[in-house]
């Protein structure tokens, strides 16, 4: 994974655009896993079906990308370390046989290093700079000391040094004009977007492909002074979230789908005692445990009414790394403004792949919303938390402040937060909190509609199949196929007017979803009348590839 | 029907007559005075039941919570702001059984709140089912042929699984409850008060007789609170219930004293009005 990560980085310093992405089993060790890094001068959203380089480290890599492998292929192998016998494998493209393990160890390395000795060799082919390479690896080690980054240095010369001698480079990449770009996996994005929001106190439970947002914003919580929970259980995390939001602090919590179902009692105290949350589901294929290292988009109707009863709020799904950081930030303020929950939908493979972004600036501004610094209970010694206002949004005060007392009730309540029964009392609160849905409202941006002339065909998608649509868009232009393309990333409250207004006006749509039931055309009729009739959906764990989305838009067409 | 509003607040009690929870609803508000920290300092959260009920009847901070999980926001609000002082008001089957697994790993993580549990061996809102604490063979509604489980021993589980401050109380002794739960609010640490609380209808034969006739005082057994050993005994002791401080740790260090984000001072003070995150970028680029 480390290499991967070095070989993206490289790229990207390359002024390159990288999309890189990952599979992996359930396991601890073993098992087939594989890293793909896209990159390219022009922008990068996907992954790709077709290889210009294949490192292969054993057998089995040969075995099951062999359809990956076209004339203009080049594959890597260690002959003597796997008994390869290349000629028993029927692959297109150039082989060339790399010695790995044994060029690791003879440049003083372990056995492991033949991942180092492979990059080496990859940046021969591709014409890359071996310097960049070697100050990536020095950043990336910077940590584990001299003797770690000069082992790693030692064996990528190594296949360097190899290819060189035996071969001509593959093919040239050009070095790219981008500056100043990060490259980060999506949940790194959502953990800056995060922070930069004014992020003040995380609690988590472990669940795949969500932890790793848990492991950076624990890493770093020091540096920014913000406070990291891991918690007993999914229950204890929203519950603890919801005790520190109401003390006052900007909160988030993280889960997968399994996680969020303990959540859903929890979801609906956020609602009714209006108290501000963010929780990311990163979703994986379910139902129950699913395939906990495999993508899906298969709880977007779960999240949009998990809770007992009604209650406002937000679901936001970002569509690529720059989105999963813009709408995290925005996703803080969100709940705070609303006094809500906002539910913030990723996927797998938004969360572990890695993108290139770009941000304009590193300082953020965040405006407080809803606090009053001096409440003033009434005759009744309590503070009017609660009170009915044209917004529905009332002023919070926080536990410690004179004149403020009031609960926080998982109960129906009155404006103090005391717990009631009363009928009028109840539609009063009821009302209030729905008042909120419609200054919600207000807050949807124009969603991504981008069209071309004479175009044939709009697609219509939601979080991280945006990139494979555009990858295969671009394709589709090149074989002389236009198409429009409206992408949704705020589902709830639901964009009706600017979805209405482009379904009418377009002949032919293909909706393009990771689920079996096609829950977002299930949601746009909802919200809009409209049926939608071509659809693409996936449900096998893995994600949308261009290539196949091309393929079926020349079907129907 | 359509009931009316309530004329006064905070609520009046709906409590059976003779209700455990009285004596302990006045020496909760007795303690808060006698530990002279500020009424707005203090945030109490409430579980579900009899006893949770008790959140309309306070003029405190107060967070209602879900069945089972008033610990979680005790922790949350110390985590979000380590001025205010935390008290869960939480029944037996609250905390040793709906929400058992809080009450056990925030014990270990020694959070400075103070729990205090309304032990009256049965789920008395819900009309008398057995709970946690409900000895063996007991006839409830949802055991009519007696119940099979063993009963749940918290005194045991908190000396062995590092609570810092363990005691038991007696609802019918208000001033000593009261001594004792300003004590557990001043302590920096993980503290439970198991508080045996009468439910003089669906538990009649535990009376407050019945608990007078089988209680001990610990102080009269001379019982040392800083030996846990001593306190591991008492609490595995089967002749009487021992009331009093079974242990504390005089050098307890509670959780958010050993988080170095909030070192200087309590996270809701973070100013976020601004935040610059170019440091962080550099590992990115």
């Amino acid at each position: 994974m480390t290499t991967g990560l070095l070989f993206s980085k490289t790229c990207a310093r390359h002024g390159l655009s990288i999309f890189d992405y990952m599979e992996y089993p359930s396991l601890i060790r073993g098992g087939h896993n594989t890293y793909q890094v896209h990159a390219s001068t022009d922008p990068v959203t996907s992954q790709k079906k077709s290889l210009d380089v294949l490192v292969a480290l054993n057998q089995n890599a040969l075995n099951f990308h062999v359809d990956e492998l076209t004339d203009k292929s080049l594959i890597l192998y260690d002959k003597e370390d796997d008994n390869i016998d290349i000629n028993k494998f029927n692959l297109s493209g150039k082989t060339f046989d790399l010695p790995m393990v044994r060029l690791a160890k003879e440049s003083g390395g372990s056995r492991v290093m033949a991942n180092n000795v492979a990059l080496g060799a990859s940046i021969f082919f591709l014409k890359l700079d071996l310097k960049i390479l070697d100050q990536v690896i020095a950043d990336i080690f910077a940590s584990k000391g001299d003797k770690i980054i000069d082992a790693n240095h030692k064996a990528a010369l190594a296949g360097y040094n190899f290819a060189k001698q035996k071969s001509k480079s593959h093919l040239t990449i050009s070095k790219g004009l981008l500056k100043n770009q990060l490259t980060l996996t999506g949940n790194e994005a959502i953990s800056l977007g995060a922070i930069a929001g004014g992020l003040q106190f995380y609690v988590a439970y472990p669940m795949t492909p969500s932890s790793s947002i848990l492991h950076y914003l624990a890493a770093v919580s020091s540096k920014s002074g913000f406070v990291v929970k891991h918690a007993e259980d999914e229950v204890g995390a929203v519950n603890m979230a919801l005790g520190a939001s109401f003390a006052g602090t900007r909160t988030m919590i993280g889960t997968s789908g399994g996680g969020f179902a303990y959540m859903t009692e929890a979801l609906g105290l956020a609602g009714v005692a209006e108290l501000p949350l963010v929780i990311v589901e990163v979703m994986r294929p379910g139902p129950a445990l699913g395939m906990p290292t495999w993508t899906a988009q298969g709880d977007l109707q779960f999240v949009l009414t998990a809770s007992q009863d009604e209650f406002p709020r937000f679901v936001l799904a970002p569509g690529d790394g720059q989105e999963a950081f813009d709408l995290t930030f925005k996703a803080l303020e969100l709940a705070e403004k609303y006094q809500t929950l906002v539910i913030l939908i990723s996927d797998k493979y938004l969360s572990e792949s890695r993108h290139t972004i770009e941000l304009k600036k590193y300082t953020f501004k965040n405006k407080r919303f809803g606090f009053t610094n001096s409440p003033k209970a009434d005759a009744t010694n309590f503070f009017p938390r609660y009170l009915p206002t044209n917004t529905g949004i009332s002023q919070r005060s926080i536990p410690g402040q004179k004149g403020g007392i009031h609960i926080a009730n998982s109960y129906e309540h009155d404006q103090y937060g005391v717990g009631i029964e009363e009928a009028e009392v109840r539609v009063e609160q009821m009302d209030k909190r729905n008042k909120k849905f419609e200054s919600m409202k207000s807050e949807i941006p124009n969603q991504l509609y981008t069209t071309q002339n004479n175009s044939k065909l709009t697609f219509i998608s939601f979080g991280s199949t945006k990139g494979p649509i555009a990858s295969a868009r671009k394709q589709l232009t090149q074989q002389g196929i236009s198409t429009n393309m409206l992408h949704l990333s705020w589902l709830w409250p639901f964009p009706t007017k600017q979805v209405e207004s482009i379904l009418t006006s377009s002949p032919k749509t293909l909706i393009i979803e990771g689920n079996s039931y096609g829950q977002l055309a299930n949601l746009i009729t909802q919200e809009t009348g409209i049926k939608l009739n071509n659809h693409l959906r996936r449900y096998d764990g893995r994600p949308f590839y261009s290539e196949d989305i091309t393929d079926h838009v020349n079907k129907i067409l | 029907m359509n009931n009316k509003k309530p004329i006064t607040y905070p609520k009046n009690p709906t409590w059976c007559p003779g209700c455990g929870n009285y004596g302990i609803w006045g020496a909760i508000k007795q303690a808060a005075i006698k530990s002279q920290i500020p009424t707005e300092k203090i945030v109490i959260t409430y579980d579900v039941g009899c006893s949770g009920n008790m959140a309309d009847y306070n003029n405190f901070y107060g967070f209602h919570a879900l069945h089972g999980r008033a610990i979680p926001p005790a922790t949350g609000i110390k985590l979000a702001n380590h001025d205010l002082t935390p008290i869960v008001i939480i029944g037996d089957g609250g905390c040793y059984g709906e929400g058992g697994t809080h009450f056990i790993n925030e014990m270990r993580g020694n959070h400075d709140i103070t729990v205090l549990v309304h032990n009256n061996h049965r789920y008395s809102l819900t009309t008398g089912q057995m709970s946690p604490t409900t000895k063996k063979g007991t006839k409830t509604k949802s055991t009519p042929q007696g119940s099979i489980e063993e009963a749940f021993n918290p005194m045991a589980i908190a000396v062995s699984n590092h609570a810092t401050f363990i005691a038991r109380e007696f609802a019918g002794d208000i001033p000593s409850l009261a001594n004792r739960i300003a004590q557990a609010m001043t302590h920096p640490g993980f503290a439970v008060i198991d508080i045996l609380q009468p439910c003089v209808v669906f538990n009649p034969e535990q009376s407050y007789d019945w608990y007078r006739q089988n209680m001990v005082k610990l102080e009269d057994e001379k019982h040392d609170s800083t030996n846990k050993e001593a306190a591991w005994k008492q609490a595995m002791r089967t002749d009487k219930l021992p009331i009093g401080l079974f242990y504390q740790d005089k050098n307890s260090v509670p959780y958010h004293s050993q988080v170095a984000e909030i070192k200087d001072k309590p996270l809701v003070d973070k100013p976020i009005e601004s935040v610059d995150i170019s440091k962080l970028v550099k590992n990115f680029q």
